[in-house]
């Protein structure tokens, strides 16, 4: 896959956070398979599979918000935007990174108290295997959402000077269907002899 | 603030957000801020840092995270990533080919059928009108097939992905409306082969009435002829049969070594072991002495591109509807069996792996994110009042059943025509469904089948929702499947040429809409 360049320090920390948390999806196939394994062969069902899976879930769900802000890549709709001039569309770049500045501000305003009482009760999911989910989950809510949006401020700095792209594919799909291309043996060539 | 007025700054500005281009799920946090501002005034919101009504935003966000089916959503992804890597594909299009070679439109309802059977594999779509676009769309447009229907029909077909189960969209359908994603899948699986067989049939008759759209191609020597097609064929089946009630009887014999046949687990009586060995011998028999080994081979090389894929729909649905493992299981061994199938084919390496984890985790980002915004936005507007407002005033203009689902309907299409799934499922759905719950049972549908089952009217709206945005996928002008398949379309082939090759096949899609708005029974045939 062709990723969105990394620029300036925040990516980087983005990226390497990301590398670490895609793998967790491996890992849930992989203890999922072997709770599989356990329950309908041996008999023997474990009781920290389910939770276990749940908890790194958790984990994926949030970090892959990140990473989706760091490849530019959160579901927008770009009909207005594209059609409007450029100072036109730097103002509304800026609007909405206020307006994920104030979402963030007002989550962590009204969540604080709760997510640090979890994490200092060392809270725990109230259930036979009983892992600290909410008391690591909760305050990674918070944790994420702060450095997403520091992530989108510096998407805005890092974009400033070529905003925008248009409701066509993005370099990034392009090269995608590239890979695909050559995973499936196509070539350009056979494309082209489509036509009659 | 009353929550009238709230309603409508929430509408306005959700619209004002979307036009300047921000990203979905944040728009909709944002906006579950300003709903809470709105109704509790900054002064109770800000009054103690910490705490007060907006303790809901995180709060709903981490409720999402503990959600035990939303794992399979990542799980899908990455299968049906794997999938697209791989050849699986390629192979099944080409063991379908031989079967359907001479055939009028066969190429075509080849196409249809491959994406039956992918769709039935993972949830999702974009992939596959990928994939069909690369492997069926240059051999139609080489055999001179008619554009528009070879578009149509790899556009269409490929979109079945989110209405054959399992799919994505009946799975967030379900997280969020808290309604049954067993029942909304067994629902789903009807009106996804009507939609699926309707395509096809439109393929024969169109091509039936006008041979010119679907040229034949030159007879060629590897053409298999009736006889090989009936010898072939009766092998598979016979193979298919005989490994499939070996498993059967192995597992009895395993169980009962054990001893573990118990109520909950039944094993086979003496005389239907008996039966089905001396049915498992006669296909022997048959396969060994009648067709002969080395026919057999034959037959399992032209075969097997499709057993293969069959195989995994096995594993994926199979532990689904058998309840034998839940959603999230099924994911997790329809992953395994795709990477199993990787490996034995000799395509495994660790970049493929590593590649469709990328993928899967920044598409798992995009769909998960629109979701913890909307979720946020949906617990601040229900605990302003908003849904009751909605419902009341609705209900409230005492229009018929059949005008409110109507106005639903078209709403849906509209919206679809668009925005993506996810935001139509999230910001509408919890407005919606509570007002459709509360319509008149004997009302809905032709024979009110519901008066019988009012629990089911809510697996029944997402089967609708559903096709509503099979729609969306095709319809102008930001319908994704067409930017897709001109990603791999020869350049010739624009966009516009691309939306009127869609045309008769979202009359067929409004068609089965309107089938099973007025039939429900047509989800209700496996409960």
């Amino acid at each position: 896959m062709v990723e969105h360049e990394r620029r300036g320090w925040l990516d980087e920390i983005t990226w390497r956070i990301s590398r670490v948390a895609m793998v967790m999806v491996a890992v849930i196939v992989i203890i999922m398979m072997y709770e599989v394994f356990m329950r309908y062969v041996l008999e023997k069902p474990t009781m920290w599979v389910n939770e276990m899976s749940l908890w790194m879930g958790g984990w994926v769900y949030l970090s892959s918000g990140l990473y989706a802000m760091q490849q530019r890549s959160h579901i927008r709709i770009t009909i207005l935007y594209d059609i409007v001039p450029e100072w036109l569309r730097k103002f509304f770049e800026i609007l909405s990174t206020l307006f994920i500045v104030l979402f963030a501000a007002a989550t962590v305003w009204g969540g604080f108290n709760e997510s640090q009482d979890a994490l200092i009760n060392w809270e725990r999911f109230g259930t036979a295997w009983d892992p600290p989910i909410p008391a690591v989950t909760q305050p990674l809510v918070l944790v994420v959402l702060v450095v997403i949006t520091i992530q989108a401020i510096s998407n805005l700095i890092m974009d400033w000077d070529k905003l925008g792209h248009g409701i066509e594919l993005t370099d990034e799909m392009k090269a995608e269907v590239e890979e695909m291309k050559r995973a499936q043996g196509i070539t350009d060539e056979d494309i082209a002899k489509g036509i009659k | 603030m009353d929550i009238g007025t709230i309603s409508l700054i929430l509408l306005a500005g959700m619209i004002f957000l979307l036009a300047i281009g921000m990203p979905l799920g944040f728009a909709s946090g944002f906006l579950a801020v300003v709903v809470l501002v709105l109704r509790f005034g900054p002064e109770l919101l800000f009054r103690e840092f910490g705490e007060g009504p907006l303790n809901i935003l995180s709060q709903r966000m981490y409720g999402l995270t503990t959600d035990y089916v939303l794992i399979s959503v990542p799980l899908f992804i990455f299968m049906a990533t794997l999938l697209e890597r791989s050849g699986i594909a390629r192979d099944m299009y080409s063991s379908m080919s031989i079967w359907l070679s001479r055939t009028r439109g066969g190429i075509a309802i080849v196409t249809s059928l491959m994406a039956v059977i992918m769709a039935a594999m993972s949830g999702i779509i974009g992939g596959e009108v990928v994939l069909l676009g690369l492997i069926a769309l240059p051999q139609m447009l080489r055999l001179g097939y008619d554009q528009n229907l070879a578009i149509g029909t790899i556009c269409a077909s490929g979109s079945l992905g989110t209405m054959i189960p399992p799919s994505i969209v009946l799975i967030m359908y379900g997280l969020i409306t808290e309604t049954s994603i067993n029942a909304l899948f067994k629902g789903a699986f009807l009106p996804g082969l009507i939609l699926a067989s309707f395509y096809v049939i439109y393929i024969i008759v169109r091509t039936k009435i006008n041979p010119s759209l679907a040229p034949l191609p030159e007879p060629s020597e590897d053409d298999l002829t009736g006889d090989q097609k009936l010898i072939y064929g009766t092998s598979l089946l016979a193979m298919i049969g005989a490994v499939i009630l070996s498993v059967t009887i192995l597992r009895t014999l395993y169980l009962g070594y054990f001893d573990m046949i118990d109520e909950s687990r039944t094993g086979l009586s003496m005389t239907q072991m008996t039966v089905r060995g001396a049915i498992v011998l006669a296909l022997l028999a048959y396969l060994l002495v009648y067709i002969r080994p080395k026919r057999a081979k034959e037959a399992w090389d032209v075969g097997k591109g499709l057993v293969i894929p069959m195989g995994i729909v096995g594993v994926v649905l199979g532990s689904i509807y058998g309840g034998i493992t839940g959603i999230t299981e099924a994911a997790g061994m329809g992953t395994v069996a795709v990477l199993v199938v990787i490996i034995a084919r000799g395509e495994f390496n660790l970049t493929l792996v590593k590649e469709a984890l990328m993928r899967t985790f920044k598409s798992t980002g995009t769909i998960l994110w629109v979701t913890f915004g909307a979720t946020a936005l949906a617990g601040a507007y229900t605990i302003a009042g908003g849904p009751t407002y909605v419902a009341n005033m609705i209900l409230g203009y005492d229009l018929p059943t059949l005008g409110v689902l109507m106005v639903m309907m078209i709403i849906f299409l509209f919206l679809g025509a668009f925005m993506d799934w996810v935001g139509i499922v999230l910001l509408v759905m919890p407005v919606f469904l509570p007002i459709v719950l509360k319509l008149p049972l004997d009302e809905i549908g032709v024979f009110g089948p519901f008066v019988d089952a009012p629990s089911f009217v809510g697996v029944w709206f997402g089967i609708l929702f559903c096709v509503n945005m099979q729609v969306s996928f095709l319809s102008p002008p930001f319908g994704p499947a067409a930017f897709y398949l001109k990603s791999v379309a020869p350049p010739h082939i624009t966009l516009p040429d691309i939306f009127r090759g869609f045309l008769p096949f979202i009359a067929i899609q409004l068609l089965v809409l309107m089938l099973i708005l007025f039939f429900p029974e047509l989800t209700m045939m496996f409960r």
